[in-house]
């Protein structure tokens, strides 16, 4: 997994160079946008790590134009503004992501996996979170070690929540991807879908749960926090 | 309001007490010519006293009845011609030293009757007191008569003059009393005319674009130092994560994050104090809501507290999406920093324009109600690790959109915020900004 990223500030850059290091990506490192044009022209990345303030010009002009040559490499922005309109204008200018300084290295890992995770991205990949895993191609769960059978829909709920997981995924969103449009869906099919899951999680020890947040949707938890939930 | 009384005399009392002054001296002036006058050519007086004393005396039957007790030497007679040629008389006036005075002996032709008569009158005058009704009739004729209407007219004159020239200072005063320290772009009209009120005015725009200049400057430089803190902190991030786990570790981690929020808040404030809400973007309450409460129910859960939004019935209204976000956001963040854990939080959109979020901590007293908004207030100064800017930012925010925020004391204990948008207006009636409310 090979990373550009683009970071006027030398020693920002080298601790960001070494933190990804360590998790496991090759990170290549230039400080102008003509540098990074010339990188974009020599070397293929699987994904963009863009500051906007640089000293040759903004970055969301290098990204707009990106996006006009139909490069569709995933493309984080890393930026110190917080405008109210800001992160809308980086998204629309073709960003993927969009993430504030300061941030912790662990989030910024997480942030560049689910990009190059995205569909699109790559086409069969293996999801994660705790003890679970599951082969997004050949539609399989496994908890531990072991294989866990499930039908198609609990195989698709559980794809959606490990995609976003520790975030909380709308209900209507979780709808969307389990039924076909003209699909009658009845208001507790979804919720019995959610229950039938969690059953077979737990069944099969796994360290993760599903947690319900009312009037919103469902949230994939993490083993620590589940455990403080448990505690409480 | 404004206190607009003002002190001191009106421009308008103060002309009408001067032009009264100077009317008066005027006339004090043109008694002293006229009384100095007559002085100096005595039988002017003699002749008009002797007409004064006809005109009395003819209006008599018989005018030696009209005879002063006071006079001396008083006598009168009417005088018929017998022949036309009798009616060349003239009226003439004769003046001879008498003893202390004068005695006076003329003839007038009396006008008030039909056939020409004449009236033959003498009498003596003594002193200065004889003269004094001619002296009077003089000042009536040459001072009150012309002096009286002109002070009028010109007073009348005054009033309306200055009340119209007066005019564009009398706007200017509503403008300046319009001034909005948020809306530093406004100026107030030039007048053009009087020259006086235009370089006023035109001083004050000066003035006011300096004062501009200047809030921006203050705006941007918060805006922008918080903005360049925000590189070395994400530095200061990094590095100390390459640090070795333990006490140390921690409290870094804790001060670099009470940081991070502090320089947050400050860009948030400081966007918040520049936002101008347009009336053209609708924003879904409830869908703001669930957005928020989905991304900070796992924070919450690692808390151990419930987080749960419920839709009401909330309606779409004019207003900034992100800048809405930000309000439901510092909201939850304030109920899950000061009430207790473990109880839980309920966040609401609607019925109708507006939100609320209700959290079951300690409640807040009166006392402290009134300063809750205040930005860097905190209840508690020594505890915490917030900088007392989120509810500061939320009332900004609301501000700018026309709205209102109140502080609820629920049955079952708590705090309730409640903000209320201004209703959408729709052009036909249905749309999402005509949602009925039901009764609470």
């Amino acid at each position: 997994m090979r990373l550009l990223l683009i970071e006027d500030n030398p020693r920002l850059a080298g601790l960001i160079r070494d933190g990804l290091h360590g998790q496991g990506f090759a990170v290549d490192w230039c400080h102008t946008i003509a540098d990074a044009e010339t990188a974009l022209q020599v070397n293929t990345y699987d994904l963009l790590l863009l500051d906007l303030g640089l000293p040759d010009g903004d970055g969301l002009e290098m990204l707009r134009r990106i996006r006009r040559r139909k490069d569709t490499t995933p493309i984080l922005v890393l930026t110190a503004r917080s405008g109210l309109d800001d992160r809308v204008y980086g998204l629309d200018a073709g960003a993927d992501d969009y993430l504030v300084k300061p941030f912790q290295l662990p989030e910024l890992a997480a942030r560049c996996r689910a990009l190059m995770r995205r569909p699109g991205a790559a086409l069969g990949t293996i999801l994660t979170f705790g003890n679970v895993m599951l082969d997004t191609a050949q539609r399989s769960i496994a908890i531990g070690t072991h294989r866990v059978e499930a039908p198609p829909r609990e195989v698709a709920l559980l794809e959606q929540l490990l995609r976003r997981s520790g975030n909380v995924v709308a209900k209507a969103a979780l709808e969307n991807s389990l039924y076909a449009m003209d699909a009658e869906v009845t208001p507790n099919a979804l919720e019995a879908v959610v229950s039938r899951l969690r059953r077979r999680l737990a069944a099969a020890n796994a360290d993760v749960t599903i947690r319900t947040v009312h009037g919103v949707g469902y949230c994939l938890l993490a083993p620590v926090a589940a455990a403080q939930v448990a505690d409480a | 309001m404004p206190d607009r009384a003002g002190t001191g005399p009106s421009l308008l009392r103060q002309i009408t007490r001067r032009l009264l002054v100077f009317t008066l001296i005027f006339a004090l002036v043109d008694i002293v010519i006229v009384v100095v006058t007559y002085l100096h050519h005595p039988e002017a007086l003699a002749q008009e006293l002797l007409s004064l004393e006809a005109d009395r005396a003819g209006g008599f039957a018989d005018p030696a009845a009209a005879r002063r007790p006071e006079s001396r030497n008083w006598s009168a007679r009417i005088i018929r011609p017998a022949t036309p040629a009798d009616a060349m008389l003239i009226d003439w006036t004769r003046r001879d030293r008498i003893d202390g005075g004068y005695r006076i002996t003329g003839v007038r032709r009396l006008e008030n009757s039909a056939s020409p008569r004449w009236i033959l009158i003498r009498f003596d005058a003594i002193g200065v007191k004889p003269f004094l009704p001619v002296m009077m009739n003089e000042l009536a004729d040459h001072v009150a008569l012309p002096l009286v209407p002109l002070s009028l007219l010109l007073l009348l004159f005054n009033i309306i003059s200055v009340r119209r020239t007066l005019a564009p200072l009398r706007r200017a005063e509503d403008e300046v009393d319009a001034l909005d320290p948020d809306d530093m772009s406004l100026r107030l009209t030039v007048p053009g005319e009087p020259r006086e009120a235009d370089t006023l005015v035109r001083a004050v725009n000066r003035a006011l674009t300096r004062l501009e200049k200047s809030v921006i400057t203050l705006r941007d430089f918060t805006a922008n130092a918080a903005h360049e803190l925000r590189t070395p902190l994400a530095i200061m991030q990094l590095s100390l994560e390459k640090l070795p786990d333990g006490a140390t570790k921690a409290e870094l981690q804790s001060d670099t994050d009470q940081m991070t929020r502090l320089v947050g808040q400050m860009l948030d404030l400081a966007q918040a104090d520049a936002l101008v809400v347009d009336d053209l973007t609708l924003v879904d309450l409830a869908a703001v809501g669930r957005a928020v409460v989905g991304l900070l129910a796992p924070k919450s859960f690692a808390g151990g507290r419930e987080l749960t939004f419920s839709d009401n019935g909330g309606a779409s209204v004019n207003g900034h999406a992100e800048a809405i976000f930000r309000i439901y956001r510092n909201l939850i963040d304030n109920a899950l920093a000061h009430a207790p854990g473990h109880t839980d939080i309920i966040v609401a959109a609607g019925p109708g324009p507006q939100i609320s979020v209700r959290d079951f901590g300690p409640g807040i007293g009166a006392a402290d109600q009134a300063h809750l908004f205040e930005r860097f207030w905190r209840r508690d100064r020594s505890g915490g690790d917030g900088a007392g800017l989120g509810l500061g930012i939320v009332k900004q925010l609301v501000d700018a959109h026309g709205g209102s925020i109140v502080i609820e004391s629920p049955g079952g204990g708590g705090t309730l915020f409640r903000v209320h948008f201004p209703a959408a207006p729709t052009a036909n009636g249905t749309g999402p900004g005509a949602v009925a409310r039901p009764p609470i």
